[in-house]
């Protein structure tokens, strides 16, 4: 898995391409967790993630618990069908912003 | 199939590329192929991360079978005794502020599965699973 980090409009999108699992989900967390204390305004794209564990899950968990301590904001967006099922499994869904298009995560946050 | 694998978390990426083989010589929908490869990513991952304590290389075993409409998986190890059955399921209505960390994988095996029993068999941990191949709307 390899993460691309970039800016959009003032907001910082990570995009995780390829496989979120327990190999891979350290690598995951240390580049949200680089992100976060730049900017509190994040999206995540999962338009290049194949696939993502509850290890994975257990990142975003804890980077969304951050980014509300902090009172920033934490969109996700572009999951694919099974990737969003993870997400409503394990009730993520109602306690995570989830956007289906970038466009969307975008127009989300307060300006 | 039956594959050995190692208690070393480098392991994961040959088990996913076999079950990935495994399901396409089956005709497994890439869709019920998701849901098998968590399966096998969630309980291989607690074996190498916890089933053993004593800093060695140890061996373990994933088998997986096509039966009719069914997949029988079967792990065992030769760890310490842990049946998964057991723990206590996460609170998936909590609050973000609120949501505890972990306890998801197993959870997630359950959800996918259509049938898990558990059993320990000459101080191994036998852990069967049933997934169902028909597609649910």
């Amino acid at each position: 898995m390899e993460i691309t980090v970039k800016k959009d409009s003032g907001i910082t999108v990570i995009c995780p391409n390829g496989r979120i699992d327990t190999s891979t989900a350290k690598n995951f967390e240390e580049g949200i967790m680089k992100a976060i204390p730049d900017n509190h305004q994040i999206i995540i794209s999962f338009l290049e993630t194949s696939y993502i564990s509850s290890a994975g899950l257990r990142v975003i968990l804890v980077a969304g618990k951050k980014i509300a301590a902090m009172n920033g904001q934490l969109a996700l967006a572009e999951m694919s069908d099974k990737i969003l099922e993870v997400f409503k499994m394990s009730g993520f869904d109602k306690i995570l912003k989830i956007y289906p298009t970038f466009e969307d995560a975008k127009s989300s946050f307060n300006r | 199939m039956l594959l050995n694998v190692k208690n070393d978390i480098r392991e994961i990426d040959r088990v996913f590329t076999c079950v990935k083989e495994f399901c396409c010589t089956n005709g497994i929908s890439e869709k019920k192929c998701f849901d098998i490869l968590i399966i096998i990513d969630e309980l291989a991952t607690n074996i190498i991360s916890y089933a053993f304590n004593d800093g060695q290389e140890h061996t373990f075993t994933i088998m997986i079978e096509k039966e009719n409409e069914m997949v029988h998986v079967q792990l065992s190890d030769a760890g310490i005794p842990f049946d998964p059955l057991k723990g206590t399921e996460p609170n998936t209505d909590a609050s973000l502020e609120s949501r505890k960390v972990g306890g998801l994988g197993i959870f997630f095996v359950k959800q996918l599965s259509h049938f898990m029993s558990y059993e320990r068999v000459k101080n191994r941990n036998q852990l069967d699973v049933l997934v169902s191949l028909e597609e649910e709307e």
